[in-house]
């Protein structure tokens, strides 16, 4: 499990965070990682000017360039470096989601890391802008492997992964996310929390519902999570089934934060049938910008199986 | 080895009732007929899951539940609610089942199969 990382970096303080799990993943699994940067293309089409990720500035693309950049990253990276040196550094240009999932694709790998968005929050606006990256957008919808990402600083995943919190509405493609928390709570000995968030937003567009109504639904949910998944976790018995209600993503980051998760595995969407189209979902959005710990997106079940 | 059921029940006819019924398919069982004394019991059976009645003379089921999960060793023991009062599958919500007496006694087994095989 996890033999090849891509981690997928501005290697600017953005990243900061999600390089601190990709290296300490690497070398806690013994994975082979590679730390990878796509310089942005500003135009459309292939050009010979990139946009330089510190200095915003658009700098001519040549082989002294790209040198430069590999030496910074090394240079930003270089305690890292030397604790882990199974690792290799690529630069190249391109639109960035296409080269990140190239890369994975071509070097087969188990898991993509990336941080949930590159832009800083304006200052002086009181609006939270809440939203994740383009190029998370569009890597967590394409990608074969499972994607992790760090959205926040989260130094309650020190220590390798302990305590696993599956986030599910029941939906089918919810089941290839399952399959993942379960393998790697297996694989590394975890407690597997099995949480379902019964969404009550509707009664702030006026639909009230009853305590009753609620409850039942909530035992409902906890009928179901034993049918479904339970069955499917033959001789593993370190879980616990959890339901609460409110707003999903609320709940799942209150659960994961009182519960002291080290991950969150959710899928990449629920409602859409088509992997090809479906953006990435609005609560598994939130979560990953709210969570302290990293979340783990799952569209497709490829890599999965063979994990 | 056969599962072991805990019957916790103040009326002896249920406790009786379900001893037989249980043993008859391949369960092993033991009792406790107050909330207050199934603590000790559980210590000492260790059993793979609970029958719980809810209104006890001295302790009711949702106290003695309450003290179940504070013990690490015991909190994920299956519950199933056993009871006369309405409302009872709300008591409990972590339970199971929730059962209204008087019950059918397949679906009950039916339950625990489910559960404990």
């Amino acid at each position: 499990m996890f033999k090849k990382i891509l981690f997928a970096t501005t290697a600017s303080p953005s990243c900061d965070h999600a390089a601190r799990v990709a290296f300490d993943m690497a070398k806690r699994y013994d994975s082979e990682l590679t730390a990878f940067h796509v310089f942005g293309i500003p135009t459309r089409g292939f050009s010979q000017f990139v946009r330089d990720v510190r200095t915003g500035e658009t700098v001519t693309f040549d082989d002294d360039y790209l040198d430069w950049v590999k030496e910074e990253m090394k240079n930003t990276y270089v305690r890292q470096l030397e604790i882990h040196q199974n690792c290799t550094i690529e630069a190249i240009h391109g639109v960035p989601h296409t080269e990140i999932l190239r890369a994975a694709r071509k070097k087969d790998v188990d898991l993509i890391i990336m941080g949930s968005t590159t832009r800083e929050e304006d200052e002086g606006t009181y609006v939270y802008r809440s939203t994740t990256g383009s190029t998370l957008q569009a890597v967590t919808k394409a990608a074969r492997c499972p994607v992790l990402v760090i959205g926040r600083p989260v130094a309650s995943t020190w220590g390798g992964f302990s305590n696993i919190v599956f986030g599910t509405d029941f939906s089918r493609t919810a089941d290839s996310a399952f399959l993942f928390a379960y393998k790697v709570a297996k694989t590394f000995g975890c407690t597997l929390h099995l949480f379902h968030a019964y969404d009550i937003s509707a009664v702030h567009s006026g639909k009230i519902m009853e305590q009753d109504e609620i409850e039942d639904n909530m035992m409902e949910a906890r009928e179901k999570m034993r049918k479904m998944y339970v069955p499917r976790m033959k001789g593993f018995d370190d879980y616990e089934i959890e339901i609460w209600e409110g707003i999903p993503y609320v709940e799942i980051v209150k659960f994961a934060r009182e519960n002291y998760a080290d991950l969150i595995v959710m899928a990449h969407h629920t409602r859409k049938p088509s992997s090809e189209k479906a953006l990435l979902g609005s609560t598994v959005e939130q979560v990953v910008l709210r969570a302290t710990c990293p979340v783990a997106s799952v569209n497709r079940p490829d890599k999965i199986k063979d994990l | 080895m056969a599962k072991k059921i805990l019957i916790v029940d103040d009326d002896p006819n249920i406790v009786t009732y379900l001893e037989d019924f249980f043993g008859d398919n391949g369960y092993d069982t033991c009792s406790a007929t107050d909330g207050s004394e199934a603590m000790a019991v559980v210590k000492k059976e260790k059993p793979d899951l609970i029958t719980l009645d809810l209104e006890m003379p001295e302790e009711w089921g949702p106290r003695f539940y309450r003290k179940l999960v504070k013990e690490e060793e015991f909190r994920k023991i299956p519950v199933i609610v056993i009871s006369g009062l309405t409302g009872s599958k709300y008591a409990i919500q972590k339970a199971v089942a929730s059962i209204t007496k008087p019950f059918d006694r397949d679906k009950l087994l039916a339950i625990v199969k489910d559960v404990i095989g």
